[in-house]
């Protein structure tokens, strides 16, 4: 059991009325114990009903989950019990733009400014749902929504790799079970490819370090993959976590290669910070 | 350098007179003259072609100690799993893969005939020139 876990557990243990129940629930969520996170974050909330960090961490596991119903409704009673709640309305204004509700989308954004003016995540996507021409009553017709949607979706993000090229478009950071942790994939078409693409990443990680420990290779530090028209670079970052460069074929491996370890530093002091 | 694994069925071998191509020379010769040259460049241990769809050698020269199945049973896994990472991404078909490790590199290069171009070298190894020998010998035209 990883420290922060084991401490978070003891002191729940010690203390079963306490409110670290938030951060165990969290710190099992983002090691993708997600059930055990649930476990957690329900139990701590039938103690503090009325705790809205706790209705905001039991919301992204619903998300993590993939059950958007359930977190829609627990960002909501996050909401009920602090209309200030900053995660909850990003949460709400993520869940509002992937249903297609620009308009309502745009009001969550605004108002996640109007509490927290230096969110520049939330300055990005209120700029890409009004470029994206949102009608004002009825969800986004589906090709409009598809041309928006992965320009959001990046900046609804954590933002990890400000001001590298293309950043929101050729760079992901993923963890170990193939889910998107930061940055985004577009197509050609600009069709959002983040989540495809992770998944199928997920298992190049593994079988680099099945091969690298069977040829008795040592520890794998990249692959690069020269393509038809891009060539790839995938590095693993700390423990489990992926990244992928995609360059184009004009641009010689070696620099590719350079611009990714920039990348890689980037992302490994980010995940450090997450408590990763 | 170890000889040739003649255990392993070349291509072309198969008791009727090897295939020739125009220039005269057989296939399995061919596959042995790419394996040279390839072997020849500094810091590689070995090279081999190997059947992409099921990882088994068909042609190898390697240093002692490497193991041949090993490397091409994997070296094949890998280059599936990036080609399709790679089609997710958009970018078409892998011409040419490399793995970078803290003891060596394994360089990859699929070929006609859904064959692959393999070569395991240690740290040392001049990359560039690895794959120039690589991109040419899966470029050029098998019968």
């Amino acid at each position: 059991m990883p420290d922060d876990i084991r401490s978070l557990s003891d002191a729940l243990a010690r203390d079963p009325r306490s409110l670290v129940y938030v951060d165990l629930a969290e710190a099992l969520r983002r090691r993708g114990q997600r059930e055990e996170a649930l476990q957690v974050a329900l139990q701590g909330l039938t103690r503090h009903p009325m705790h809205a960090d706790g209705h905001d961490c039991l919301a992204r596991i619903y998300a993590d989950l993939g059950d958007l119903e359930r977190a829609r409704l627990a960002w909501s009673k996050a909401l009920e019990i602090v209309p200030d709640h900053l995660g909850s309305l990003r949460g709400v204004a993520f869940l509002l733009f992937r249903q297609g509700d620009l308009r309502a989308a745009e009001s969550a954004l605004m108002k996640l400014l109007a509490r927290s003016p230096g969110d520049d995540g939330a300055q990005r996507a209120l700029a890409v749902v009004r470029a994206g021409g949102a009608p004002a009553a009825e969800p986004a017709p589906r090709a409009a929504r598809r041309r928006t949607e992965p320009r959001i979706l990046a900046a609804l993000r954590p933002e990890v790799f400000h001001g590298f090229d293309r950043a929101t478009d050729d760079i992901l950071l993923l963890d170990q079970r193939g889910l998107v942790l930061a940055g985004g994939l577009t197509e050609a078409d600009g069709k959002d490819a983040s989540e495809l693409a992770a998944a199928a990443l997920a298992g190049v990680s593994g079988e680099a370090a099945r091969t690298a420990e069977y040829l008795g290779l040592g520890s794998w530090s990249a692959i690069v993959a020269e393509a038809e028209s891009s060539n790839l670079v995938v590095a693993p970052v700390g423990d489990g976590a992926l990244l992928l460069v995609r360059r184009d074929r004009s641009i010689a491996v070696g620099l590719a290669l350079r611009f990714a370890e920039r990348a890689r530093g980037i992302a490994l002091a980010w995940l450090q910070g997450q408590g990763a | 350098m170890s000889a040739p694994d003649r255990g392993q069925p070349a291509v072309g071998a198969s008791g009727a007179p090897p295939a020739r191509s125009p220039a005269g020379t057989s296939v399995s010769e061919q596959l042995q003259h790419a394996l040279d040259r390839i072997s020849r460049v500094r810091g590689v241990r070995g090279s081999m072609w190997v059947a992409a769809e099921d990882g088994i050698p068909v042609a190898q020269l390697l240093m002692e100690g490497v193991k041949g199945k090993a490397v091409a049973a994997l070296a094949a896994s890998l280059a599936r799993k990036v080609s399709g990472a790679a089609a997710a991404t958009g970018s078409g078909r892998v011409r040419f893969v490399q793995m970078e490790a803290a003891g060596g590199t394994l360089l990859v290069a699929p070929a006609a005939q859904d064959l692959l171009i393999v070569a395991l070298a240690d740290s040392r190894v001049n990359v560039g020139l690895a794959r120039l020998e690589m991109i040419r010998a899966a470029e050029a035209a098998l019968p």
